[in-house]
């Protein structure tokens, strides 16, 4: 019979409940606090529903009623400068935040909606019903609340996409030298999720000052937590990660707030994050103004008895037998939060001319449909002040290198220039250099900013774009291949390259994203993917795609001076190459659309980018094909360079793009279709395309080489294009 | 019940027509095979009969507007009845009208061109959609700024697509021509073209006038460039003593009901060529050469604004006073617009002689789908070495331009000896 030893968890899960002794040593200022936000909050959510019921609401609006106690417990107690972000269900978070960032959480129970306390309704009311006044201009709506000077850094519709986000902005607190934190919220449905998961290992690795915040209402949706998941209690899942963690009634915001002073204590101490678990209920079913008893997924009894647990009821008897207010105080402050909510209303909406006892929204509070793609990424004003140097115009001394010496070299010295710089990715502070010799000397070189993540994609591309949001460092991620994109799909697609526009238009994401292409080393299906297709999909991407070294220099020094997220594309068959550059110059840059013409000539412009340039210029020479080569450059919609371009259509009237990879995830296609729309009365023939075969490459050499494009399919892209342009 | 008269197709393929002249008045009561109009086509004009009996309700189209093929262009009917029979929609099959004459219909064998692989298969019989062209976009760009018909070009791009490549081959060649004599319409640069003599903006009168095409010329135009760049010419001259064709001209015309011209002379002397030579009666067919069992012979006529080439059939067969006759007939009534579609059709071979205007010598260009044509010069004393001895003669230089697709050197130079010897041994043209 084998012996056992019982192990314990390395750090502590308790249960906190509050005690009479310490609503008794609470605060009154505190409770009155409390009871001011918890009301505001709650006739707001009942406005929303309102709304909502006269269809007034464009979209779900998932009331958080019931829920006040968590969230006004866990924030009252924060700074402005501690983050916060949430989920879906966070009109309460992100009130709470602005609550209490404009009144300090000390609010006058006599005259409750003070200016401020009036604007933040106002806005938050407008926001959700889509309007130009609202916080994010109307583009967020309920389910992307942000307010970053008030510290609320964008609620989120994605389950848990916003976990890893809250862990950047948590970083970039810590790196500052802060004692700041922030608390990311969810809900029971997130917590087993990947996102979420795989940011509690890396917060836990990294010591971050981050809050896990799980809003345990029992239901994701209709499916309860007990059908969802083993542990049902959901702070279990912190002890596994060495994250200690609290459970605690989420109706009583007093215990909310004792749980939270402790872990703030501990965290702001540099202990590490922290999970929360507060057990709450909503008193509605998901959205909308029915119960969920409604739905028949739970018993109204069951109903009766959280809501006789109603946290401002709570609040209000503990404060009442405490003597610290009196009945009608009490009502009076319902009052006022409702009468404040009745006039905020009453200015977003009018009573509609053509429905007799309907209200409408006021139609000179819509934002300007013009107004659509304002924002979707920087002007890049930013740049301006840059010495920019064109490599095909230098004519100065050169150094000689590797490639991928020079990807090294330049980001050294920009790291050295500019402390904002940090590095981060699989292996990248190993290997003298990551498994290619791109980071080479950085992690010697810059302790503390050059960091090898766990292998959690989604997790570690999340985080550095919450580092990219708040503004103080600027991440440079690697993803060791392309195809690892769709490990972190959310975080690069839906988190980073909407942020700007989704919550405004306003706020930079500076972020760079490096890759290599691996065409030809034999990873096979799930590591050869050209990205330039996929991430030419999502707007507020930039990409660049340099062939040489000099044009990688230059390229990679304006992404780093973007506000822009830029994904930086390179080739396994470049690294190794003889590359020359302009001496001793690392600091140049180049402008943002500006494509180099490597061969002029008058039969057919050929575009192509990154290793694909070489071999067009092969087989043009192969063939005797009087083509101009164009390198891109710039890949995506916003920063191609169509006045390059439409010269050399205008001069060749043939075009044939080129490039690598497999079909189906291509680049070439939307630039076919913007060719032929811009310059169709310029064409010959139609648009032709190199490309890969269809599916993505095997392993076997000779069938990897089958799949992929190179010197020879472009003779065959050249050879077809001259046939096209006839004469006899 | 009255009848919507409509464009009648007077020609293969064309698409549109326009009414030279109206021979009748609205009111006026015409009879079947009546002459009811003029009808004007690229080739040829027509005379338009009328099938149905009745009065002249109204003329819908005016003289000289091109109507597309089978829109109504007149009504027919009973003195009193009210013209609203325009308001029904017409349909553009059955009622159509047909071309007066069966001759006119499609030419049996298509037309060299017509196999050119830039042209889609058309229609044998019946009515023919006018054929698409396909042309890349800057094709179509280009043409438009530089006013280049496309009908003009033959196409060498994919499915016979006209590519930028075709279009530069015309702009270096003939196509120059045409481009200087046509104003760009389709240019936001240019104001459109009128009639009227054209001002530049505050600059004094432009130098030019803008004369619209007629669909004559808009033929001779595309016809000839479509020879020119198509069809490989090449040239054989030869100078041809004319002091027997003269002389025998002379006793000939000396009989009063006979006047037989030099050019009447060199049609019946071509023909004969073409008897002797069998290899040059011969026309590209595409996938074959065609070769004719008899001598078609073609006559470049001039008339107001242009010119037409009717066809002398058979005239190895013809006597000299026939082929007289015949000629003068053909000349008489192309001036006056009189000519059938069908005796502008055809041939192997044609004569354009520019001798009366004193030209020495010239070339012409092959009228499609003939393989040949004779350039004619003016007949002028020359000296002429004879035997040793310089003396003076009478000498006709001509040209041979031959399509050397189907006719090769030599055999153009049998052809053209032959020719020389039976024009200055004249009396064989009697036989």
């Amino acid at each position: 019979m084998p012996k056992h030893e019982r192990l314990e968890a390395a750090v502590p899960w308790v249960r906190l409940e509050s005690t009479p002794e310490d609503w008794r040593a609470a605060d009154p200022a505190l409770l009155g606090g409390m009871l001011a936000e918890l009301h505001l909050i709650r006739a707001f959510e009942e406005t929303v529903l309102e709304l909502a019921g006269e269809g007034l609401v464009h979209g779900p609006a998932h009331s958080s009623i019931g829920q006040e106690g968590g969230a006004v417990g866990s924030i009252i107690g924060l700074r402005s400068s501690d983050g916060v972000n949430g989920s879906h269900r966070g009109h309460h978070q992100f009130l709470a935040k602005a609550l209490t960032h404009v009144t300090g959480g000390d609010l006058d129970l006599s005259a409750l909606v003070t200016g401020d306390v009036d604007r933040v309704l106002q806005r938050t009311l407008a926001e959700i019903l889509g309007l130009a006044q609202g916080f994010c201009a109307g583009r967020g709506g309920s389910m992307h609340l942000q307010w970053l000077e008030a510290g609320a850094l964008g609620t989120n519709a994605i389950v848990g996409g916003g976990v890893p986000m809250g862990a950047g902005n948590s970083y970039a607190q810590r790196q500052s030298g802060t004692t700041d934190l922030t608390v990311s919220y969810f809900g029971d449905g997130a917590v087993n999720i990947g996102s979420v998961l795989e940011t509690m290992n890396l917060a836990a690795a990294w010591t971050l000052p981050f809050v896990f915040f799980i809003e345990n209402n029992l239901y994701a949706v209709s499916t309860t937590v007990a059908e969802a998941t083993g542990e049902h209690r959901l702070s279990g899942r912190g002890p596994g990660f060495g994250i200690p963690s609290w459970r605690v009634d989420g109706m009583d915001p007093l215990a909310v707030h004792l749980a939270m002073t402790e872990v703030g204590d501990r965290i702001r101490g540099g202990g590490g994050p922290a999970v929360v678990e507060a057990e709450v209920y909503r008193f509605f079913h998901q959205n909308g103004p029915y119960h969920g008893s409604a739905f028949g997924y739970r018993a109204k009894t069951e109903e009766a008895e959280w809501r006789a647990r109603d946290p401002l009821e709570r609040v209000g008897s503990e404060m009442l037998g405490l003597g610290l207010i009196g009945e009608a105080e009490i009502a009076s402050v319902r009052t006022q939060a409702v009468e404040a909510m009745r006039e905020v209303a009453d200015r977003l909406t009018e009573p509609d001319p053509d429905a007799a006892g309907k209200r409408r929204i006021r139609p000179e509070l819509w934002p300007d449909p013009e107004f659509v793609d304002v924002g979707i990424r920087g002007d890049g004003s930013e740049l301006a002040g840059g010495r920019f140097l064109e490599p095909l115009d230098d004519e100065g001394p050169k150094d000689s290198g590797r490639f991928v010496d020079f990807v090294a070299g330049v980001m050294d010295r920009r790291m050295a220039e500019d402390p904002r710089i940090i590095v981060l990715g699989e292996d990248v502070h190993r290997l003298n250099g990551g498994t290619n010799g791109a980071t080479k000397g950085l992690a010697k070189a810059y302790p503390g900013r050059v960091l090898g993540t766990p292998i959690s994609e989604n997790a570690f591309a999340g985080l550095a774009g919450g580092v990219a949001l708040d503004g103080r460092f600027r991440p440079v991620v690697e993803f060791m291949y392309p195809d690892f994109l769709w490990v972190a799909a959310d975080q690069v697609f839906n988190q980073i390259g909407k942020a700007r526009h989704m919550f405004g238009g306003v706020n930079p994401v500076p972020l760079v994203l490096r890759t290599k292409v691996a065409m030809g080393s034999g990873y096979g299906s799930q590591h050869l993917m050209d990205p330039a297709g996929i991430f030419s999909t999502s707007p507020g991407w930039r990409i660049v795609a340099p062939s040489t070294a000099a044009d990688y220099i230059g390229l990679m020094n304006t992404a780093l001076a973007l506000d822009d997220p830029v994904l930086v594309i390179e080739h396994v068959d470049l690294y190794a190459l003889p590359e020359e550059a302009p001496a001793g110059d690392l600091d140049y840059r180049l402008p943002i659309g500006r494509a180099a013409v490597r061969r002029e000539g008058a039969d057919v412009t050929v575009l192509s980018y990154l290793s694909m340039v070489r071999h067009a210029l092969e087989a043009v020479q192969q063939t005797g094909v009087d083509a101009e080569v164009i390198d891109l450059r710039w890949l995506d919609r916003a920063s191609i360079d169509w006045d390059t371009i439409g010269e050399s259509v205008r001069k060749t009237n043939a075009v044939l793009i080129v490039e690598q990879g497999a079909l189906g995830t291509s680049y070439g296609g939307w630039l076919a279709d913007e060719v032929q729309r811009r310059f169709f009365d310029w064409l010959d023939q139609p648009v032709l395309r190199v490309t890969g075969g269809e599916a993505s490459p095997s392993i076997s050499k000779v069938l990897e080489r089958a799949a992929i494009a190179r010197t020879e399919e472009v003779v065959r892209g050249l050879e077809e294009a001259v046939r096209r342009m006839g004469g006899r | 019940m009255a009848t919507v008269v409509r464009m009648p197709e007077v020609l293969a393929g064309a698409s549109e027509a326009a009414i030279q002249s109206w021979l009748v008045t609205p009111g006026q009561s015409i009879g079947v095979g009546e002459p009811l109009a003029e009808v004007e086509t690229e080739k040829a004009v027509v005379e338009y009969a009328a099938e149905t009996e009745g009065v002249v309700l109204e003329l819908l189209v005016s003289e000289g507007q091109p109507v597309a093929v089978g829109e109504p262009i007149a009504i027919i009917g009973a003195a009193d009845e009210a013209t609203r029979v325009r308001e029904e929609p017409g349909p553009a099959d059955g009622s159509q009208q047909r071309a007066p004459e069966p001759e006119t219909a499609p030419d049996p064998e298509p037309s060299p061109l017509a196999d050119a692989p830039d042209l889609l298969p058309s229609e044998r019989g019946g009515h023919r959609a006018a054929e698409r062209r396909f042309a890349s976009p800057i094709v179509r760009r280009l043409a438009r700024e530089r006013g280049i018909d496309l009908a003009l070009l033959t196409g060498t791009g994919p499915d016979g697509r006209i590519v930028r490549r075709d279009l530069e081959a015309t702009a270096a060649g003939q196509g120059a021509a045409a481009s200087e004599t046509r104003t760009p319409t389709g240019s936001p640069k240019q104001p459109a073209p009128s009639p009227a003599v054209q001002a530049g903006p505050g600059g004094p009168p432009a130098a030019f006038v803008d004369l619209p095409l007629s669909g004559m010329r808009r033929a001779i135009a595309r016809r000839l460039t479509e020879s020119k760049t198509t069809i490989p010419h090449f040239y054989v001259v030869a100078d041809c003593r004319v002091d027997g064709l003269l002389d025998l001209r002379r006793q000939l015309n000396a009989f009063d009901e006979v006047h037989i011209s030099v050019n009447d002379l060199v049609v019946k002397a071509a023909a004969g060529a073409l008897m002797d030579v069998p290899e040059a009666n011969v026309a590209w067919a595409g996938t074959a050469v065609r070769r004719f069992a008899t001598a078609d012979v073609a006559m470049a006529v001039a008339v107001p604004n242009g010119l037409v080439t009717p066809v002398l059939r058979g005239v190895e067969s013809m006597s000299l006073t026939q082929v007289s006759a015949a000629a003068a007939d053909l000349v008489a009534r192309a001036k006056a617009g009189r000519l059938k579609q069908h005796e502008l059709e055809g041939g192997s071979f044609a004569i354009s002689n520019l001798g009366m205007y004193g030209v020495k010598e010239f070339s012409a260009i092959i009228n499609p789908p003939q393989a040949g044509i004779l350039a004619v010069g003016a007949v002028a004393q020359r000296p002429v070495v004879d035997d040793g001895a310089l003396g003076v003669g009478s000498v006709m230089t001509v040209t041979l331009s031959a399509d050397h697709r189907v006719i090769d050197g030599a055999v153009a130079a049998r052809w053209t000896a032959a020719f020389v010897q039976r024009i200055e041994e004249p009396l064989r043209l009697l036989l």
